[in-house]
């Protein structure tokens, strides 16, 4: 070696250097490959050996206030086929399409003419067609059945769907989805849609080819699902049902357009019913009119007629300006500043107490009280029991209903009419609000429907506020229910709406409903409001019915708010009242 | 190994001429060339491992297959389980919806009574009037729809429906003798 170059140290410096950039060009594209542009190769080689898999995030239940669930999730199916699969198998076995299009209809529920004909036409616009879909959202039983046929060419791929087990109830609250796409489209679903829609995840898997079996330890979790939110009511399913039971029976009966009803806890402000009949069937929201698929206790405002008077007795007891036994001459017809105001039926001269006025309902009489307060109390009462904003429930399009422009109210007719629930706009679960507010001793409870949304880790967040606020002194509001129960026992529904061993206040309400053109539409809206036991209120309920066209006054509504009422006196076991209730002259 | 040697060998470059590590470099040769048959045993126990670990890795790997057809064949079953879950539990929540429950309460004849009395257990007063219940049997479930238990057969006619074609023809009359008499309790035959 010594002899063989003159300069070794050079060509071993040169061979060297050689060696080593040729090295170093494979180490620098080594590095390339597998450290700076790994993520990217890696990537891009499970993409093309492996299955990407959705895995559904389900959507979470709606249930009520025991558990009972009103609407969860569940697997359903797209079935598809592919037409020029089908095609080709009958080179082989000549029928077998007609045959397979006829189990596979009888499976499903479609006539098979449906998917020869589809078949037949996806193979005209393209003979090479490997895709049609046949139907969406087939449930298990179909599924089996269509795996037991074991067509080749028929495909099933899993779709998450909806279903509300207790059909129609609640159905005016909860909503519905697209059936297809599951969209939330109405109703708590829809406003809602935060805390149960859940989060789709994906997985991949490497898988053998001959069998698509998944290769141990290829599986990669790409996105975790996460299940949605239960979403928890303070509505109790079985009182519901009878609630929207008892409401139908009675529209039925007396041929009314529409009705509702709201059951309240008095003393905390939740909604334990709230019923609107016609209801829709969210497992088939198309079975009713589009109008009929919400809620109208919370979306269509109406005048509250009579039952206002309530409030405004209170305003004017808690102003101290009158008190259950203060007294007025109630005409038929009185003139007041530019207003003209008459009672709803020809009478002579009453000489009425307060208590009096809200037994007979006069107009004329609460109009005389209510110019006791200013219009500026007035309008702050309202304000205070919730009215002219929507409820602190936020339910989808709620109303705020109208004070038209209280305290300034436009002229002396609606100054005056909105001390009888005229002249102004109501929902029917605020009406159930100022009731509550009166029955809980002049302290409203804010209006409560959802109790909460229950994530998969445990926590619960949405609670509501129940922040309580007194509107008026609980001697005004005592007081106020004092005179109602009196209504409740001299008015002239007295033997309609009786409830035995229970004392009771209420009262009744006959309003028109705007058209929404400024003028009022001619049918009536009954109604009664009310709360039991009178002597330590617990539950509070709200009858509307619209259009009552064999019986327009407030008799269509009693015998719900008796039914009503003493169901949920029996669901909850009240014990019936001790001692009758006290005595107020109505007249002098 | 033969390396870390040819790196040491500049150094001694420097000052020393190259027959010193062609010395040390015999050197190990010779040890080595010394004990020729203990390097046959640790061949064997080489190779011996290398063939080990070859067969455990193979038996390892078609556990492992196996194990990947086991876990697809158990998931399929899963699947199908809950696929089985969910019907049933679909045709549970059905029966059990407030519909169903009425239709059936109304079948049987039973009509609601609004009117509670209470029997307070402290004294034994009665509270409330007691009435007997009014109004006939409703047709209640056309007031409350649900889609759902259209195809729901009423708990009194267990030939309707799905049972039917599950049992054969006889299943009705095989039925009959199981009901028990009414008014009362059934008499054991034995003396």
């Amino acid at each position: 070696m010594k002899n063989t170059s003159r300069y070794p140290m050079r060509r071993v410096v040169i061979a060297g250097a050689l060696l080593v950039a040729f090295v170093a060009v494979f180490v620098v594209k080594l590095v390339e490959i597998q450290v700076v542009r790994a993520d990217e190769y890696n990537a891009e080689a499970e993409q093309v050996r492996s299955v990407e898999n959705t895995v559904y995030g389900a959507r979470g239940d709606i249930v009520d206030a025991n558990g009972t669930v009103l609407a969860g999730s569940v697997m359903r199916y797209e079935v598809t086929v592919s037409p020029a699969q089908a095609q080709a198998g009958e080179a082989d076995d000549p029928g077998q399409l007609a045959r397979g299009a006829a189990d596979l209809g009888a499976a499903i529920g479609i006539p098979a003419e449906q998917i020869t004909g589809a078949i037949a036409a996806a193979l005209a616009a393209d003979p090479d067609d490997n895709w049609e879909l046949v139907a969406k959202q087939v449930d298990i039983a179909s599924y089996d059945k269509i795996k037991a046929l074991g067509i080749p060419w028929v495909y099933t791929d899993p779709r998450p769907g909806r279903t509300y087990p207790n059909g129609a109830v609640a159905g005016n609250l909860i909503g519905f989805v697209q059936a297809d796409n599951g969209e939330p489209q109405a109703g708590l679903e829809l406003a809602q849609d935060q805390c149960l829609a859940g989060v789709d995840g994906k997985t991949t898997a490497l898988h053998s080819l001959e069998d698509w079996v998944d290769i141990p330890g290829s599986e990669r979790t790409i996105k975790q699902a996460e299940p949605g939110g239960t979403l928890k009511l303070t509505i109790d399913a079985d009182l519901q049902w009878e609630v929207q039971r008892i409401l139908a029976a009675r529209i039925d009966e007396v041929g009314a357009a529409w009705g509702m009803v709201t059951v309240m806890d008095a003393k905390t402000g939740k909604l334990l019913a709230v019923a609107d009949v016609p209801t829709v069937d969210p497992n088939d929201p198309s079975a009713v009119a589009e109008e009929d698929r919400g809620s109208r206790a919370f979306t269509d405002p109406f005048e509250p007629g009579s039952t206002f008077k309530a409030l405004t007795a209170a305003s004017v007891i808690d102003a101290g300006k009158a008190g259950p036994t203060s007294e007025v001459v109630a005409p038929y017809r009185i003139y007041l500043g530019d207003a003209d105001i008459n009672d709803s039926a020809f009478h002579d001269d009453q000489r009425l107490t307060l208590t009096g006025v809200l037994v007979e309902s006069s107009n004329t009489g609460m109009s005389q009280f209510g110019e006791l307060v200013s219009d500026e109390q007035r309008y702050q009462d309202m304000v205070d029991f919730g009215l002219g904003s929507p409820s602190e429930v936020g339910f989808p399009a709620e109303a705020s209903g109208d004070l038209n422009g209280g305290p300034d109210w436009p002229d002396d007719q609606t100054r005056y009419a909105t001390m009888f629930g005229q002249g102004l706009t109501t929902t029917a679960v605020q009406i159930a609000s100022v009731y509550q507010t009166l029955a809980n001793h002049g302290v409203r409870m804010p209006v409560q429907l959802v109790a909460g949304c229950e994530h998969a880790d445990g926590t619960v967040t949405g609670v509501p506020d129940a922040t309580p606020r007194e509107v008026v002194s609980p001697a005004a509001a005592d007081e106020t229910t004092a005179m109602l129960e009196r209504v409740y026992l001299e008015g002239w529904l007295a033997d309609q709406w009786e409830i035995p061993g229970y004392r009771v206040a209420a009262k009744t309400g006959t309003a028109q409903v705007p058209d929404g053109e400024g003028g009022y539409r001619h049918e009536y809206l009954v109604s009664v409001s009310g709360y039991a036991p009178a002597d330590d209120p617990q539950f509070v309920v709200s009858v509307s019915i619209f259009d009552a066209v064999k019986m327009n006054s407030s008799a269509a509504s009693a015998p719900v708010f008796r039914d009503v009422m003493s169901q949920v006196l029996k669901k909850y076991r009240t014990v019936p009242s001790g001692a009758p209730a006290p005595e107020l002259p109505a007249s002098w | 190994m033969s390396a870390v040697p040819a790196q040491s060998l500049p150094k001694p470059l420097r000052g020393a001429p190259e027959p010193t590590p062609a010395r040390r470099l015999r050197l190990v040769p010779a040890r080595a060339a010394g004990r020729v048959k203990p390097r046959l045993s640790y061949a064997i126990i080489a190779l011996g491992a290398i063939l080990a670990v070859a067969a455990a890795q193979l038996v390892l790997s078609v556990a492992m297959t196996q194990g990947a057809y086991e876990l697809d064949s158990l998931r399929m079953e899963q699947a199908k389980v809950d696929r089985d879950a969910q019907l049933v539990r679909e045709q549970l929540d059905a029966l059990q919806s407030p519909q169903n429950l009425a239709r059936n309460a109304e079948e049987l004849g039973m009509v609601p009574n609004t009117n509670p009395v209470y029997l307070r257990l402290s004294d034994g007063a009665v509270l409330g009037v007691p009435q007997a219940a009014s109004g006939g049997v409703e047709g209640s479930v056309p007031l409350v729809p649900n889609s759902l238990i259209a195809d729901v057969p009423l708990v009194n006619e267990p030939a309707a429906g799905e049972n039917a074609a599950e049992g054969s023809a006889e299943a009705p009359a095989g039925q009959a003798p199981v009901a028990p008499p009414a008014g009362a309790l059934p008499t054991p035959a034995t003396h």
